[in-house]
């Protein structure tokens, strides 16, 4: 009683407090993240494991943001412009940027940072900067990227997450893919690399030098890593620990600390990276060489209720291969809606006109379903999966593998007939969405992309307009004619656009800003 | 001195183990009675608490019974008990009778082979055999097996050399009869009573192996056990106790009753220690 009459006088000064300065950011504090599992370097540049970019955007900075629109804003970039035939892409760069070892940033460090090592080493960049045939420096401050074919998709892969820009003089020396500073970034972010212990945190200092005036406002971000799932609900309900996303705290615990006053939970944050969960057909063998076979597995599938009971409310279905987060920029379609009312029965109907009746034992026929090895959601999707084809007459027995044997039965070996699956749309339906449909990523052994192996010339043709357009209406067109057709077809049941929660404290404000949620640099978060 | 069954059942602590089992047992023999439906069919609301209307004791995370899910958990849990402590005894047996009786370079290669069994931490070892062998009802027996059967080797070659030196024995050897002869019909036979108790104490250990390996998502994919509802109710303690604390309750009975009647099957037949 006693400690709890002193936090409740504690809770009112701070109140008191923070209303009389309520006019200026508060400076200073130390904001915990949560990152999990911890990242295996801290070369995102290189490499595109998940939890990096979580720790290395606080100490880099990009070309470019994005609002929550999915529109570019200033960056490193103060302004730039795009040619009208999308070949010539003009940077005019600040000229108050340094690194945080106090050399300037100019033209030559953007250059080398695209044409050295994002287009070179790059999983991703090597797709994204293919047609980025020069960067040209006319000046320290203008980078002038040159272009063989438009890359409109290009203009959005430009923040610090994606594409860091890294400074020359100390990237430049020795094998970028085994680099000295790998695990000891330096940049020009609001945050200064300061000490890396393995297996508990990073810690970044306030870079006094940032050129935003005045921010970042925090003095400190340590970033925290606990392999114990229940362990980081109880920290960030503790206090210990401030902000946790994508998937680091248990989903129905999510709903318990949202109940607190000390927890907020937003979805927001995720807009650029657009989780989809979905299930991949194998096109090429029976059953699911069939159409029809595929659409009634597409119907069959409970949407809501694996929303709810496996995601615990974090998601909506989906309604095509492009995430809805693209509906305000336009490049976006909606397809079939497997959700109707009378899908059990529709399913039926397809399967008997398919040429698959049910046997005495009302079994039409039996499968071996996949289950993606990313942990017990998966095998709980799985598991409701076979439910759902019971009630159309499939039996499918669940197989659990470790991650490298399902990788390569799903793209390399294509020993499968259904799986389920998890893709990223990314910041660009060119990125995220085209590798799981279009025929020129059919590449056994290359993992996240076609493993359907299903395709067609007019499907093909769609996407290839839609990455060369400059305009913005063509593409949108491309991908609303692309999305009746893929679900159509169905090569892979679209099921659910994740809506990961972000959890964070109410003590700071300001810390999810951005389409990149924890990928954000924190430059504006502060102590409420 | 009292007959073996006035030792076994004269002891009330094994009238409880047998009782228990046969309640198991009956239970997995008649699952498909007792539980007619799928117990992984979706049949209610998301965990309702136990005592809910119709469901004794509750629902999980996905609205299956929990219930249902405990009476076909015991036909597969103990099947894989019993078939792999089944293999694990023949297979232990036959090693161990063979490096017992002919001694020598036999017994150091077996012996060697089995040390090196016994040196690989067990469960570690039956993880990764899973993980090799993809996880099924049949891996898992072999998984099991294989990590159970050095004891088993161990016990029987101490008997059967302990049995080889009996008169018995030699006047077997004069007689005449073959090694496979002696070894199977005069030796084996007086060996049985430390080798049926070790065995049904190794059901109980397989039970549990068998548990953990299913709560650890290695289990018997589309196969409801005990583990497996444990596993799957863990990341839910906080919120639905009964998924981890209702299966956890049976598995810690049966280990329980298999012990006692092992116990009780120990002081039975070795009526010496018993007196002590």
């Amino acid at each position: 009683m006693k400690s709890f009459l002193l936090t409740a006088a504690g809770l009112a000064l701070a109140t008191a407090l923070s209303v009389g300065g309520a006019l200026a950011q508060t400076q200073g504090g130390t904001l915990v993240q949560i990152t999990q599992p911890e990242p295996p370097n801290l070369a995102p540049y290189v490499s595109t494991s998940g939890p990096i970019a979580q720790v290395t955007s606080k100490v880099f900075d990009g070309l470019l943001e994005y609002n929550f629109d999915l529109e570019p804003q200033p960056s490193l970039a103060e302004s730039w412009e795009v040619s009208a035939d999308g070949l010539t892409i003009t940077f005019n760069l600040r000229d108050d940027v340094v690194f945080h070892d106090g050399t300037p940033l100019t033209s030559e460090d953007v250059r080398f940072t695209i044409m050295d090592v994002l287009r070179e080493a790059h999983p991703r960049g090597i797709a994204t900067f293919r047609n980025v045939i020069a960067v040209e420096t006319p000046d320290r401050h203008t980078a002038i990227f040159r272009l063989d074919a438009p890359a409109p998709y290009l203009m959005m892969a430009l923040n610090s997450a994606e594409s860091p820009i890294l400074p020359a003089h100390i990237y430049a020396e020795g094998d970028i893919r085994a680099h000295g500073n790998a695990n000891e970034p330096i940049g020009s972010g609001p945050f200064v690399f300061t000490e890396w212990r393995r297996g508990e945190f990073v810690r970044l200092d306030r870079n006094d030098n940032y050129w935003r005036d005045g921010q970042p406002y925090l003095d400190r971000i340590v970033v925290r890593f606990i392999a114990d799932a229940s362990t980081r609900t109880a920290v960030l309900e503790q206090g210990e620990a401030h902000v946790a996303g994508f998937g680091a705290v248990p989903y129905q615990d999510v709903r318990r600390l949202e109940a607190l006053d000390t927890i907020e939970v937003t979805t927001r944050g995720y807009e650029m990276i657009s989780p989809i969960v979905e299930m991949i057909f194998n096109t090429q063998e029976p059953p699911f060489d069939n159409q029809m076979v595929r659409q009634a597995v597409n119907y069959a599938i409970d949407r809501q209720f694996v929303i709810d009971n496996v995601w615990f409310g974090y998601g909506v279905p989906a309604s095509g291969p492009i995430s809805s987060n693209f509906e305000p920029s336009g490049l976006f379609g909606r397809g079939i809606d497997f959700s109707v009312p009378d899908r059990i029965d529709i399913a039926n109907r397809l399967l008997d006109e398919a040429g698959f009746p049910r046997g005495a034992d009302g079994i039409r026929f039996e499968i071996t379903h996949d289950v993606t090895p990313y942990g017990e959601e998966w095998q709980r999707f799985g598991e409701i999966t076979v439910q759902n084809l019971a009630e159309i007459g499939i039996r499918a027995t669940l197989r659990y593998e470790d991650l490298p044997t399902w990788l390569a039965r799903t793209y390399t070996d294509y020993d499968f007939q259904l799986t389920s699956n998890f893709l990223f749309n990314q910041a660009d339906p060119v990125i995220g969405v085209h590798r799981g449909i279009h025929s020129d990523r059919i590449l056994p052994g290359t993992v996240f992309v076609n493993g359907s192996r299903w395709s067609s010339p007019e499907t093909d043709a769609l996407m290839d307009a839609a990455t060369v357009a400059t305009n913005a209406a063509t593409r949108q067109q491309a991908y609303q004619a692309l999305v009746p057709l893929v679900t159509e077809a169905s090569p892979v049941a679209y099921v659910l656009e994740l809506r990961y929660p972000t959890v964070h404290s109410t003590q700071f404000a300001d810390v999810i800003t951005s389409p990149i949620g924890i990928y954000g640099n924190y430059a504006f978060a502060h102590q409420r | 001195m009292k007959s073996f069954n006035a030792r076994f059942y004269g002891n009330p602590r094994v009238y409880l183990g047998l009782a228990w089992l046969a309640l198991v047992a009956v239970v997995a023999i008649f699952a498909g009675v007792f539980a007619p439906r799928d117990p992984f069919a979706i049949v209610g609301q998301p965990f309702l608490p136990p005592g809910s209307e119709g469901f004794l004791l509750g629902t999980d995370s996905l609205g299956r019974n929990v219930l249902a899910g405990l009476i076909h958990g015991a036909r597969t849990t103990l099947m894989i008990a019993v078939l792999s402590t089944v293999a694990a005894v023949a297979f232990g047996t036959v090693l161990g009778a063979l490096a017992g009786y002919y001694g020598g370079i036999v017994d150091d290669i077996l012996m060697r082979l089995t040390e090196f069994f016994q040196t690989i931490p067990w469960f570690l070892f039956a993880i990764v055999l899973v993980a090799i062998l993809s996880p099924s009802a049949m891996n898992l027996v072999i998984a099991i097996a294989v990590v159970s059967w050095p004891p088993i080797a161990r016990v029987v070659r101490a008997e059967v050399m302990a049995v080889k030196a009996r008169e018995f024995v030699q006047a077997a050897v004069v007689a005449g009869q073959r090694d496979m002869g002696i070894l199977f019909g005069q030796i084996l036979p007086n060996t049985l009573s430390p080798l049926i108790v070790t065995g049904s104490l190794m059901v109980a250990t397989a039970i549990l192996i068998e548990s953990a390996l299913s709560f650890l998502g290695l289990g018997a994919p589309g196969q409801m056990s005990w583990g497996f509802q444990i596993g799957a109710g863990r990341s839910f303690l906080r919120d639905a106790w009964w998924l981890v604390t209702v299966p956890g309750i049976v598995i810690l009975l049966t280990v329980l009753a298999i012990n006692l009647i092992g116990e009780g099957l120990n002081d039975a037949l070795n009526p010496r220690l018993a007196d002590l």
